[in-house]
């Protein structure tokens, strides 16, 4: 029998043991370097990759703050300061779209965001190693399905001329409205995705499952801890750091929760139910030539996620996760 | 999360596809309009002063080297009913001098062919044309995303085919064309055209589209003008003893009597477009009209676009469109292929494509264009027009004249019409070794020949459209007389001819305005609706846009 | 052993774990059945769509579910013609590059950041989190791929999108759950940090690495749009731009593309856009217990263990 001599500090049965820290902010940022340079040296040529092929092109994106046009150039096009902006914001449409987008993201997170977890947990509790593998293997594959490829089979099913509108004609019933209901699109929008991509979410959680040490369960259970206990105080603890993690990553993309699903569905609901922020842009900037509103609507987007970002990751700090980042 | 917005615009262009929405607007010309992209670029927008350019135009002289079986009437496009025995060589110098490559990018639907290199194809035309071209094929749903990087980071090549429907949604387009491309006007206008004759033979309609800035700056592939009919399944509607509508009333009763959602027939697909040309709602410039008294309207301002969404409303709340055109989330063709709806529109491009593969598969498969009616059936019916270009191909600036000039002999080579050898070297390859001929001499592809030769010689340059057995199967006729019968009903657009860059504020416009309209159409409001939505519409954009579009009739004395 | 001393206890159930209720053993083969159905029976409607004739897509409407006339014309036109060998060999080729390229600078940037107190490493963490949040323009990411020379490269289709925040963030977060005695006693004993990560860290991290290599092969595989951007040279496209382009086969507007009377018959568009699914479907479905393998239970035990 394994002695369980270090259980990682986030397995939370046992308290972990203190870990023998340095004082960082005591040694002196010359002896620091001197110290940790081999870290900063695996870090920076990822770092390096960033820098040219996203920071600097990013750059660009100060064309938010002009009336741009690529042939007189960023020096030529004319500043408008936040004029661009205050059109934007200004304009009730745009709120409507980040609204519904945000209701839209907060939807999900209550009812798709847990799943990969289940499925995670679920396919990881099937003993049959043959089921097990077959299980894990099939269940991400709707991933590489398109978007239009998951609406037509949700219409083929559920809509107006699909098998279940016409097995209710047959019986003599009215078919029911389903891919055209507007109240009931948040939910066909979860179920849609949860169908195409819960899969693929669960993949990180089984590597996380993997990674909890088994004498954990083993020890619970000789404490008497029952399968629930022991999931609850062995299994999600040891997903906590990672569910944490992803969680806030979510949110920084709070304003992004989707585009093609909706576009598609954009009929057959209306505008009203289909509007997020992403289609919006797309008609008032991309498709009539504003490159200043699509930028500008990217700038909002990164802001309103970053700040997500911190507020999260400080309430994480305070519940005694570590979050994105650690507080130091 | 990487660049969403952008990858997203490749996205909804993949799905108008997917659906077989694009093609159909592929197909149209200056269609897109009615079809979901805005127009235009400059917060200000711009109107070119075309009318005082005619004298610009090239010299018009046609070549026709087979006399046509059916002639188009009004300009319509000639029908042939069998391919021309003896087929002539329209030009006999070759085109090319400097053997030095030229490097050429145009979109693509289909399998790519082999690249310059291992293509015996494009090397057997290359040496016909004495220089050898080299094509960048790209894919058709992306080139917009293509396009707008390429042109924004100044970086073309030295010929760039860009389809007309993607010009609405480039950025600045005018201000890219006047710094990128090479001005054709010293080589094409008045009797310097003649110089090549094959795009003298274009029509000046389409040459017209090419003026930016008061210079050609583009040599057109001509379109047909006809951006899109209301199909309806023949064979079908035999079957049940109907026959098509001539009157919006008849239209609901046909309706009505087809449908039967049992046994999986519903009568309507994508119908609104019809609904509102045959009410006489206005279809000029994304539904501009200017009245006999001169004062320009929109159709949201018109009884006529009013009865058509009335009735509109009700083929939806009576369950006469397919669900599947209802939510918009069908594939129209499949749906009509497969006799699940009866009637739709389609591009007259669809029709040649449903042709050619239903035909092969299902002997009785039948189907035809509704001929033009109104909804009283006594009002003269309009029809749509199109725009008169499918690609403009443009040169690079600073090529040096014997440059352009060089590729204006190549260009010129490639739009020799129907009836030439080179037309056929470009459609079919080489005799032999790419096809063979079938019994009535008609060129049959073999292996070799389906997948070297793809289009891209007949995109950069473009002859006269004409209608071929080719095509159009056994419905040459039905083509042509359907072509001679609405031609002279096309609705006569003002700004033809003019070039509009809408302002942003009335492109933007747009979308919000139309899905208040959907919800109207699919119950989701009411009717009554209608009135604040053109409150709302004259409010937020559309007193300028009807400025807008009065100033560009006004500076144009029309 | 457990197994005799039990009846029908399943081998792979641990000694302390008890036997699950009938109840709950009957609502999991049920979830689990409901699962499978879900994702199976679509999966077969896209492969049986994907042999139909265009007479049996018709009389099924569109999709098929009951095979009717099958025709391999899709696969076929897919595969015929010399492009798709070498879109094949293309793809390939970046996937695996690609994905050595961006797992080996992922982790070692992870392990970089992944000390607590290290010396720059929130600023740093923040350079890759805001990649998450800001994304460039196309026009200046082309401006600097062409800058660099690297327009009809295959570099292109790798360095811009070689580093995926979400993933080095997520490899971070496996790596800081390690027991910090662990690599504190081997930097004791005077291990270095490449030592450490190479000997100590990457082989109790199998399972996440190879669910980061997968996430980027995947990406590889099925990107398109930088080679749109950046691919001229029709010889070089990868294979996913060749299957976007075939299945817009006939919509071309000129009408050019259609096929001439007495040419083979033409795939049906629907039978090629789900022949298209089925190849993206079966290179993950074939990847993926490459993946599997390692979720293995209990490393961390034993590496402590020893």
């Amino acid at each position: 029998m394994p002695t369980i001599t270090g259980e990682r500090s986030s397995a939370g049965v046992t308290p972990a043991p203190p870990v023998a820290r340095r004082k960082p902010r005591r040694t002196p940022l010359a002896a620091r370097l001197r110290r940790d340079w081999p870290l900063l040296a695996m870090t920076l040529p990822a770092a390096g990759l960033l820098v040219v092929f996203h920071y600097i092109p990013t750059l660009w994106n100060a064309i938010a703050f002009q009336d741009y046009n690529p042939y007189a150039g960023a020096a030529g096009s004319e500043w408008v300061g936040l004029g661009t902006f205050q059109r934007m914001l200004g304009d009730p449409g745009f709120w409507d779209a980040t609204v519904n987008t945000l209701a839209l993201t907060g939807f999900q997170l209550v009812f798709f965001f847990p799943i990969p977890i289940a499925l995670a947990l679920l396919l990881n509790s099937v003993l049959s190693r043959r089921i097990r593998k077959i299980m894990q293997s099939i269940v991400y594959l709707p991933h590489f399905f398109s978007w239009v490829l998951v609406v037509s089979f949700f219409e083929q099913m559920l809509g107006g001329a699909g098998l279940l509108a016409q097995e209710m004609r047959e019986l003599g019933l009215e078919p029911l409205n389903i891919m055209n209901n507007p109240e009931g699109f948040p939910l066909l929008v979860t179920a849609q995705a949860v169908w195409m991509d819960a899969g693929w979410g669960m993949i990180v959680f089984l590597a996380a499952l993997s990674a909890i040490n088994p004498s954990l369960y083993e020890a619970a259970a000789s404490d008497g801890a029952g399968r629930w206990r022991r999931l609850w105080h062995v299994t999600l603890p040891g997903l906590r750091p990672v569910i944490v993690l992803l969680l806030i990553l979510k949110l920084g993309s709070a304003l992004s929760v989707g585009f093609e699903q909706f576009l598609l569905q954009r009929d057959a609901v209306g505008a009203g139910a289909a509007e997020v922020l992403d289609t919006y842009v797309y008609f008032q900037g991309i498709i009539v030539g504003d490159l200043s509103y699509g930028a500008a609507a990217g700038i909002f987007k990164g802001v309103v996620g970053l700040v997500l970002i911190l507020v999260a990751n400080r309430v994480a700090h305070t519940l005694g996760e570590q979050g994105v980042y650690s507080k130091e | 999360m990487k660049r969403p917005l952008t990858e997203a615009a490749v996205d909804r262009r993949g799905f108008l596809s997917l659906l077989g929405v694009g093609a159909l607007a592929t197909t149209s010309g200056g269609l897109l309009a009615a079809c979901g992209s805005g127009g235009g670029a400059g917060d200000q927008g711009t109107a070119t002063q075309t009318d005082k350019l005619l004298q610009l135009m090239p010299r018009y002289q046609p070549v026709e080297l087979i006399p046509p079986d059916l002639p188009g009437v009004g300009g319509a496009p000639h029908g042939y009913l069998s391919y021309p025995k003896n087929l002539v060589q329209a030009i006999t110098e070759t085109p090319g001098t400097s053997g030095k490559e030229i490097a050429a990018m145009a979109p693509h639907w289909g399998t790519v062919p082999p690249a310059l290199g291992s293509n015996s194809y494009y090397d057997t035309v290359n040496t016909r044309l004495g220089v050898p071209v080299k094509f960048s094929l790209q894919d058709g749903v992306t080139y917009f995303e293509k396009l707008n990087t390429i042109l924004g980071a100044k970086d073309v090549p030295e010929v760039l085919c860009i389809p007309s429907w993607n010009v609405a949604g480039l950025a600045h387009f005018s201000d890219a064309v006047s710094a990128l491309f090479a001005d054709l006007t010293p080589h094409l206008q008045g009797d310097a055209a003649l110089n090549y004759p094959m795009l003298a033979n274009l029509p000046t309609k389409s040459w017209l589209e090419c003026v930016w800035g008061g210079k050609i700056m583009a040599v057109p592939y001509p379109s047909d003008g006809y951006p899109w009919a209301f199909f309806y399944r023949k064979d079908i509607f035999t079957e049940l003893g109907v026959a098509p509508p001539t009157t919006a009333q008849e239209l609901y009763d046909l309706g009505k009597a087809v449908t039967d959602a049992k046994a999986k027939r519903w009568a309507f697909g994508s119908i609104i477009w019809e609904v509102e040309r045959l009410f006489g709602s206005p279809g000029s410039q994304e539904g501009w009209r200017k009245n006999a008294d001169g004062t320009v309207v929109n159709k949201i301002e018109t009884p006529e676009y009013a009865a058509a969404v009335e009735f509109m409303t009700k083929l939806f709340a009576d369950g006469l469109v397919h669900p599947e055109m209802m939510s918009n989330t069908g594939d129209a063709k499949q749906l009509f292929n497969s006799g699940e709806m009866l009637m739709t529109t389609d591009g007259l491009g669809g029709w040649e494509g449903s042709l050619a593969t239903q035909t092969a598969i299902d002997p009785k498969f039948d189907m035809q264009p509704v001929y033009p009616y109104s909804h009283d059936g006594t009002t003269t019916p309009i029809m749509r027009g199109g725009g008169r270009v499918v690609f403009y191909n443009f040169i690079r600036k600073d090529l040096g004249d014997d440059r352009v000039k060089e590729i204006l002999r190549v260009l010129n080579w490639c739009g020799a019409p129907y009836g030439s050898q080179e037309a056929e070297l470009i459609l079919f390859g080489e005799e032999g070794k790419h096809f063979t001929r079938g019994a009535d001499g008609t060129p049959v592809k073999n292996d070799l020949g389906n997948t070297e030769v793809a289009g891209p010689y007949a995109n950069i340059s473009g002859a006269p459209p004409v209608i071929t057995p080719a095509k159009y199967f056994g419905q040459v006729q039905s083509r042509v007389d359907w072509n001679n019968a609405v031609t002279p009903l096309q609705e006569k657009d003002p700004w033809e001819g003019i070039r509009l860059e809408i302002p942003s504020k009335v492109a933007a416009l747009k979308q919000p305005t139309e899905d208040k309209i959907n919800d109207i159409l699919r119950g989701r409001t009411a009717l009554s609706e209608l009135e604040t939505i053109k409150k709302e519409w004259l409010q937020k954009g559309g007193e300028e846009g009807r400025e807008f579009y009065a100033k560009a009739l006004s500076d144009n004395g029309r | 052993m457990t197994t005799t001393t039990i009846k029908r206890r399943h081998p792979e159930r641990p000694v302390w774990e008890e036997e699950p209720t009938v109840a709950g053993k009957g609502l999991k083969a049920v979830a689990l059945t409901a699962i499978a159905l879900a994702i199976v029976l679509p999966m077969w409607v896209v492969f049986v769509t994907s042999v139909s004739s265009e007479k049996a897509i018709n009389e099924a409407g569109g999709l098929v579910v009951v095979p009717g006339e099958l025709s391999l014309r899709a696969y076929e036109q897919i595969l015929s013609g010399g492009t798709v060998t070498r879109a094949v060999l293309v793809s390939t080729g970046v996937t695996l590059v690609g994905t050595a390229f961006s797992v080996v600078l992922s982790v070692l940037a992870a392990y970089g950041l992944s000390r607590r107190g290290s010396v720059l490493h929130r600023p740093l963490l923040f350079v890759f989190l805001l990649t998450f949040l800001f994304g460039p323009g196309l026009v200046p990411s082309y401006l600097m791929v062409t800058g660099l020379g690297l327009k009809d490269s295959y570099w292109a289709l790798i360095l811009p999108s070689a580093i995926n925040a979400f993933n080095l963030v997520v490899l971070r977060a496996f790596f800081m759950a390690i027991p910090q005695e662990l690599l504190d006693s081997a930097r004791m004993d005077g291990a270095g940090e490449v030592r450490i990560l190479t000997r100590i860290v990457l082989p109790l991290s199998k399972a996440v690495t190879a669910v980061v290599a997968l996430f980027y092969a995947v990406g590889y595989w099925n990107a398109f749009f930088n080679a749109v951007l950046y691919i001229d040279d029709n010889s070089m496209s990868p294979l996913q731009i060749l299957l976007r382009s075939m299945v817009l086969q006939g919509t071309n507007p000129t009408g050019f593309a259609g096929p001439t009377p007495g040419t083979a018959v033409v795939a049906p568009n629907l039978a090629i856009k789900m022949a298209v699914v089925m190849l993206a479907v079966v290179p993950a479905l074939l990847v993926f217990p490459f993946v599997q393998r390692h979720f293995t239970k209990g490393v961390i035990t034993g590496a402590v263990k020893g």
